[in-house]
């Protein structure tokens, strides 16, 4: 599924005229199916404004806008966002606080049981089962505990589960790694690289973590106050250092490091993930092996 | 939900704003009690006390329509007691030959209509110019006797300012769950009154839970700055009797010998 936007246009409380916040000021942008997508930007820039409309959380008005997901055309009313939910699922900040079932089993499979009602128990089962297991934890132990009793890290996987379980085409997550220890963001990019390989099609991210962001993500949108101001590969977009901090972002630690070398005279050709970083060094480290001047 | 005027503060920097919060609240009760000492059928008094309203709004610098929008929440109340009035009042003689509406009945819903109306935009003009945190405080400093009876009236008071300061937080956290309920197939529109209320579970458990959640950390915030009580806590924000103050009550006295005057007029 691929989803155009082109310019959508979005304002809070428009009939309290004082109140009235316009957080979508025209955004035009498409991101193709098969994607990592990141979307990054300031706080306000209205990005968590735009991902909630991609699944028909916050509604289209006609004149505000286009706004296609595969073949629903969010800007018509007869739209069926039931059918539109199950193909694009959403994780907000924080998913754990939406947990409320008695058991993790039954949590998981609210979404299921929504979107396919006339499916059989077995199936549910599976299903359920294949979730539980693809975001790292053990069916068996689990499935039976309160969603109440398990660790932050788990319940944020469990409120996970019960979004893939419905098999969404595309998955949109809001600040997933927010709160989270290093070794948990680690394993959660793992998760949703794997979740990317095999149940999800498409994914789009929102993130304040550009290391995330450099690391794991085929293309970059940047927002800036309701616009898209900015797309491309994440080696592209953070080249713009001044753009960068002109809005207030940041950039990955690869990128420092880059700059740093490259004051000291050393020029590396490299992406920006971690491990093309330091194979670039080992390369240059080996060519220039018995010159003083590194 | 966030449209609601009724109950909801106007920051402006004006006397009726700086006045003691205290003396507002008496005021409010006041100018209510003056309301409903306007007699039947004698609607001078109520012109009074309209009047009185369309003052205290121009010295408070608030605008009319955000005054006046306050009685949309109480719309349907005014409409059904007036409805039954008209309908249901069978003193006096019917206004045509048959008709079953009396000239009786038809003033009666004129005079609930205005009581009514007045005493919802008396009872705003003191929240539209009081801070809800003010407001706490001015309860607190009318409770003050019970404490005689050794009634905690401090705890009562940050219980009433916590809640207050809840609300839009809860509003914001409820939005949110609904959405990721709703993201995830929960469907909150259709079905019988059962199913609505059963579909709702979804939302109230979460919200629930991290209403405990917020009231501990809360507590524990409150504990890390050594809070204890009323023991001795001198106030931040000192509201002395002042000037308008003393001008409110002079007004509010002079409002209700007018209402009692007037009463003695008839049409």
């Amino acid at each position: 599924m691929q989803i155009v936007s082109k310019d959508l246009v979005y304002t809070y409380s428009e009939k309290a005229k004082a109140l009235a916040f316009r957080a979508l000021d025209g955004v035009t942008l498409t991101i193709p199916e098969g994607e990592f997508f990141g979307i990054i930007g300031q706080t306000g820039s209205g990005k968590s404004t735009f991902v909630q409309h991609l699944n028909g959380l916050i509604p289209t008005k006609e004149g505000n806008g286009q706004l296609l997901v595969g073949e629903f055309d969010l800007t018509d009313k007869n739209t069926n966002l039931k059918e539109l939910r199950k193909k694009v699922g959403m994780v907000f900040q924080y998913p754990e606080y939406q947990l409320f079932a008695e058991t993790v089993f039954e949590d998981v499979a609210f979404g299921l049981k929504n979107f396919y009602p006339d499916l059989p128990q077995v199936d549910v089962e599976d299903r359920v089962k294949q979730a539980i297991t693809t975001v790292g934890l053990d069916y068996d132990k689990i499935k039976e505990k309160s969603p109440f009793e398990l660790s932050g890290g788990q319940k944020r996987r469990v409120a996970i589960a019960g979004v893939i379980v419905s098999r969404p085409e595309v998955l949109v997550l809001d600040e997933p790694v927010a709160g989270l220890d290093p070794v948990g963001k680690r394993e959660f990019a793992r998760l949703l690289k794997t979740l990317h390989a095999t149940f999800v099609k498409t994914v789009v991210i929102v993130s304040h973590d550009m290391d995330f962001v450099a690391e794991y993500c085929s293309s970059v949108a940047v927002f800036s106050k309701g616009k898209v101001v900015k797309v491309g590969t994440p080696k592209q977009v953070f080249e713009d250092r001044v753009g960068m901090r002109e809005m207030g972002l940041d950039i990955p630690v690869t990128e420092y490091l880059k700059d740093a070398l490259k004051e000291k005279g050393v020029i590396l050709d490299c992406d920006l993930s971690v491990e093309s970083f330091t194979k670039a060094v080992a390369e240059k480290f080996a060519k220039n092996k018995g010159e003083t001047d590194l | 939900m966030k449209d609601v005027t009724f109950g909801q503060y106007y920051p402006a920097n004006s006397i009726v704003h700086s006045m003691n919060p205290a003396v507002k609240i008496l005021l409010t009760i006041a100018y209510i009690v003056a309301v409903f000492m306007v007699k039947q059928f004698y609607f001078l008094g109520f012109a009074a006390c309209l009047l009185a309203v369309i003052l205290i709004t121009i010295l408070a610098k608030i605008p009319f329509l955000k005054v006046l929008k306050s009685v949309k929440a109480v719309i349907f109340f005014v409409l059904l007691s007036a409805i039954l009035q008209l309908l249901f009042n069978k003193n006096g003689t019917p206004l045509w030959k048959g008709g079953f509406i009396t000239d009786v009945g038809l003033l009666t819903a004129g005079f609930i209509t205005a009581r009514i109306v007045l005493m919802v935009l008396g009872a705003t003009l003191l929240t539209l110019t009081t801070s809800p945190v003010d407001l706490a405080d001015g309860i607190e400093t009318l409770l003050f006797p019970l404490k005689l009876i050794k009634f905690p009236v401090h705890e009562f008071a940050l219980i009433m300012s916590i809640a207050l300061r809840f609300i839009p937080t809860l509003i914001d956290e409820t939005d949110r769950i609904i959405k990721a309920q709703k993201a995830r197939g929960a469907d909150f529109d259709s079905g019988n009154i059962f199913k609505r209320a059963k579909a709702l579970i979804p939302v109230l458990i979460p919200l629930l839970i991290s209403s405990f959640r917020r009231a501990d950390e809360l507590a524990d915030a409150m504990d890390a700055r050594c809070y204890a009580g009323s023991k001795k806590r001198t106030k931040y924000k000192k509201t002395p009797f002042t000037v308008s103050d003393f001008f409110g009550l002079v007004f509010m006295a002079g409002l209700i010998v007018g209402v009692v005057f007037l009463n003695g007029f008839i049409i």
